[in-house]
């Protein structure tokens, strides 16, 4: 069965690179987010199986969103971040948090795919 | 209006600064051993006198550097790092150095090189770009001379687009502000830029 995919980035951009960046088999149930809030929504009312999350958003950022799910004890869902925000302690911070990995923007092809396969969803 | 941005262009633009930020705050994170905590970048058009007043306005305690930077395709501006005097004052603290090891001004030159720098080198190879640069130059506060300073600088311009980003520095309570300035003649070069990168997505 697909994977559901939510990716939750302010810029439109950054959630098209990364739809641009999804293997096909993961690209046929893909939900889109703009803020922190909109994804803990989306996250209530549907299952997902992979999220891309940004950090540095308005309303909720992506740190304001590992913190809910941990507090909620809600970890269905496999987390990759998807940063520009690279310094070593909030990289740190959000694999504590619950993230399965940490990523950099713009993202790369090969490195997203390499951390879906680490993980078992290729 | 020419020089406006819309909503994928700015989009776009945004996204750029919010690379080049990313990685000029962990320049600067591992340069103090310390937390940089980012906001969302904010961009806007600015006309020339209303910018000079803006900046030196009501707060007559404010000290910036300003370099100015050029590349390929027309790209130019101007960077502004603007501190709080309160804020300066603890740069030394923040670089380690003794009191008397470097005057205040170098002290201020040298932590603004590393965010200007870093900044824009990122932000240039997102572009495809190359980037150089004019010497640092430190501003004092006062309005006659951040105004003439302001209406020379190595481009001549009446609008331009402001990208104002702000880095907090947590364990030091510190801020400082950069704040870029691309004249209207480079915002046309800025925007035939974006649309190649936003054509080929």
């Amino acid at each position: 069965m697909a994977s559901s995919v939510l990716i939750c980035d302010d810029s439109n951009m950054a959630r098209k690179q990364v739809i641009r960046s999804l293997p096909e088999e993961l690209s046929t149930d893909v939900t889109l987010a703009t803020n922190g809030l909109e994804a803990l929504e989306v996250l209530k009312n549907k299952h997902i199986d992979i999220m891309f999350l940004d950090l540095t958003m308005p309303e909720l950022d992506g740190v304001g969103v590992l913190q809910n799910l941990k507090d909620n004890n809600l970890t269905n869902c496999a987390i990759f971040v998807i940063s520009a925000d690279v310094q070593p302690e909030m990289q740190s911070k959000v694999l504590d948090l619950g993230a399965k990995a940490f990523l950099r923007k713009p993202v790369q092809v090969d490195v997203l795919i390499n951390h879906l396969q680490e993980h078992g969803f290729l | 209006m020419p020089f406006s941005l819309d909503e994928d262009q700015l989009d776009c633009l945004q996204e750029l600064i919010n690379v080049a930020m990313g990685q000029a705050s962990d320049q600067l994170a591992r340069y103090l051993d310390t937390f940089v905590f980012l906001k969302v970048p904010n961009i806007e058009l600015v006309k020339a006198e209303e910018f000079s007043k803006s900046l030196t306005g009501d707060n007559q305690s404010t000290a910036v550097v300003s370099q100015g930077f050029f590349g390929y395709e027309g790209i130019r501006g101007e960077a502004l790092l603007v501190y709080q005097h309160k804020d300066s004052d603890h740069i030394a603290d923040l670089l380690g150095y003794d009191p008397d090891e470097l005057s205040d001004e170098e002290q201020l030159i040298d932590i603004s090189s590393i965010l200007t720098t870093t900044f824009l080198n990122v932000f240039a190879r997102q572009i495809d770009n190359q980037l150089s640069y004019n010497a640092p130059k430190l501003l004092t506060s006062e309005q006659d001379s951040m105004s003439e300073y302001l209406d020379h600088l190595s481009f001549s311009w009446d609008i331009a687009l402001k990208v104002n980003i702000t880095y907090q520095v947590t364990d030091y309570s510190f801020n400082c502000d950069m704040i870029l300035l691309i004249p209207e003649s480079a915002i046309i070069d800025i925007k035939t830029v974006i649309n190649r990168i936003l054509e080929a997505l």
